[in-house]
């Protein structure tokens, strides 16, 4: 028999800390699609989308009613376009064609983003993968909904060097493509190192080619119900702060599991995965910043944040993995700084810098996220901040990732608003000193040693 | 059976409980049992009830208690009681 304080417990999660499921994503395989007729094909990959996720939102809908949690979004990720659109495509604009079509199919059933125009390059790039690559200006430009991202680096393989030397110039074309929208094009297009072939968060979303051919993942959320349950501990020790975020994680992935199981269940698809990633939106009280103020620190980027964050990452860690049969994706806290109202405010201040936050994606689960930086740094210090990102992922064997923002037209000093989940924050000061001559050598970095580990 | 969580938060007045269990004798729908607390003027309730006999969709039972929570001046939310042994049982 449930218990009042259990029914009113849950309620005022959902009522007043933001307690939602942040997305069910459907992982559709588009091996299958693949033909050498470029109209063939996108007619394969849109019908085989529309009818496996036909019903995605609908479904996510009724489930969010039924057990009053709502679903706050709905997706679709596919396998990376660059495998699948190899033998079609012969230029970078035959791939815009294919991330038309994406466009289209996700427009048809109402998913507000579809993920997986991707390539996998972290040791080399196929003549496809460069087409792909070359493409993500333009096709970012011309969609709505389409996320792209690219792995360029890996533990085993180390980093592509000639990639993240291209994508520093990818980031800024693509800036420049929706210059109109302040840059929004690049807050679809995330790189990695080391990337889940079951992350079901966007942008950096794709459906890996060890999957099955349809899967449900479910990303979770909750840092709001994780804030309000620190307020209680105030003062504590840390066992007493550790116990309560990871009793609250346990608590917030169950409800990822059910929605997980449900969902599977009412659109007959195999369950993949719960990701037990904490993702903060720009509503009030929805903040990582937030929790790590709780924790202690006087404004998040304060001395000590990169401890509180790995306390937190990983109590939401272990509270979570006991909660799901399947844990997977990235699972950890993101970082995000225009979708974190609590984060913008904190680098508005100065009191967060862009080297604050990359030493806390060392302990966090994906990286330099969102940040909007001025127009005019140069694609070669781009590709620097991706290569040293790169080097943390691969040396720490984790995923890490690059979501930044070059704003054409804007300095620091200036706001960018990009609405919705994507936010709004100032624009961030970047190291003005060059590494040209390091990013243009060319080449590889070798894969880390993985011996004497000290 | 199909039980589900009703969860009532509103200012007490005369007539809540009346509303909301009439609402429940005209769709066919069991009580199994109420828990109530009153804190100073507030009323905080849940009722488990059993659905099954309710064959118009849980979207209308949703619907049905929030008309029955506007005319009560209270809020009235269902839930299926399976989110309450996931989240607070192992």
């Amino acid at each position: 028999m449930v218990e009042l304080s259990e029914v009113f417990e849950t309620y005022e999660m959902v009522s007043h800390e933001n307690l939602d499921v942040r997305t069910i994503t459907m992982g559709i395989s588009l091996l299958d699609c693949i033909d050498p007729d470029l109209d063939r094909l996108c007619g394969k990959i849109y019908d085989k989308i529309v009818s496996r996720a036909r019903n995605l939102v609908s479904v996510g809908d009724e489930i969010g009613l039924e057990y009053g949690v709502p679903v706050i979004n709905k997706r679709v990720s596919v396998t990376p376009v660059a495998l699948v659109g190899g033998a079609a495509c012969r230029s970078p604009e035959d791939f815009v064609r294919i991330a038309e079509t994406l466009d289209a199919a996700a427009k048809e059933i109402g998913v507000n983003f579809i993920g997986g125009y991707s390539a996998l390059v972290q040791k080399g790039m196929t003549p496809a993968d460069r087409n792909l690559i070359e493409s993500i200006p333009k096709a970012l430009s011309v969609t709505e909904r389409v996320c792209s991202s690219i792995s360029l680096g890996s533990t085993r393989t180390g980093i592509n060097m000639d990639a993240v030397r291209l994508m520093g110039d990818i980031v800024v074309r693509t800036a420049e493509e929706t210059r109109d929208r302040d840059s929004i094009g690049c807050a679809k297009l995330v790189v990695f190192c080391n990337p889940p072939d079951d992350n079901p968060f966007m942008a950096g979303a794709f459906h890996g080619v060890t999957e099955t051919d349809c899967v449900i993942n479910v990303g979770v959320s909750g840092p709001g119900v994780v804030r309000e349950a620190l307020t209680k501990v105030r003062g504590e020790s840390f066992e007493v702060l550790c116990e309560t975020i990871k009793r609250t994680a346990f608590k917030v992935t169950r409800v990822g599991q059910l929605f997980a199981k449900e969902a599977s269940k009412r659109l007959d698809v195999p369950f993949g995965i719960v990701d037990l990633s904490l993702a903060p939106t720009p509503a009030v009280g929805d903040s990582i910043a937030d929790i790590i103020c709780e924790m202690g620190m006087e404004y998040a980027g304060a001395p000590g944040t990169t401890a509180a964050l790995a306390i937190l990452n990983d109590q939401v860690k272990k509270g979570g993995v006991m909660a799901s049969s399947y844990v997977g994706g990235l699972s950890g806290a993101f970082i995000p700084v225009t979708e974190d109202r609590s984060m913008a405010e904190a680098a508005e201040i100065g009191a967060l810098t862009l080297e604050k936050l990359e030493a806390m994606t060392c302990v966090c689960s994906v990286g330099l996220d969102m940040i909007a930086i001025p127009g005019h740094v140069p694609a070669t210090t781009i590709a620097g901040i991706i290569a040293d990102e790169m080097a943390i992922g691969m040396v720490n064997q984790k995923t890490t990732a690059v979501r930044i923002i070059p704003v054409i037209g804007k300095d620091v000093g200036d706001r960018v608003q990009f609405g919705g989940l994507l936010g709004d924050a100032g624009i961030m000061p970047v190291n003005g000193y060059g590494c040209a001559d390091f990013v243009n050598r060319g080449g590889r970095i070798p894969a880390p040693i993985h011996s004497f580990k000290n | 059976m199909n039980r589900t969580v009703v969860t009532l938060v509103g200012k007490d007045h005369v007539g809540i409980i009346a509303a909301v269990c009439n609402f429940f004798a005209e769709n066919n729908i069991n009580i199994l049992d109420i828990k109530q607390t009153t804190v100073q003027e507030y009323i905080n309730m849940i009722l488990i009830v059993d659905t099954t006999g309710f064959d118009k969709g849980f979207d209308k039972l949703a619907e049905g208690l929030d008309q029955v929570g506007k005319s009560v001046g209270c809020i009235i939310k269902a839930q299926h009681e399976e989110i309450f042994d996931m989240m607070h049982r192992i």
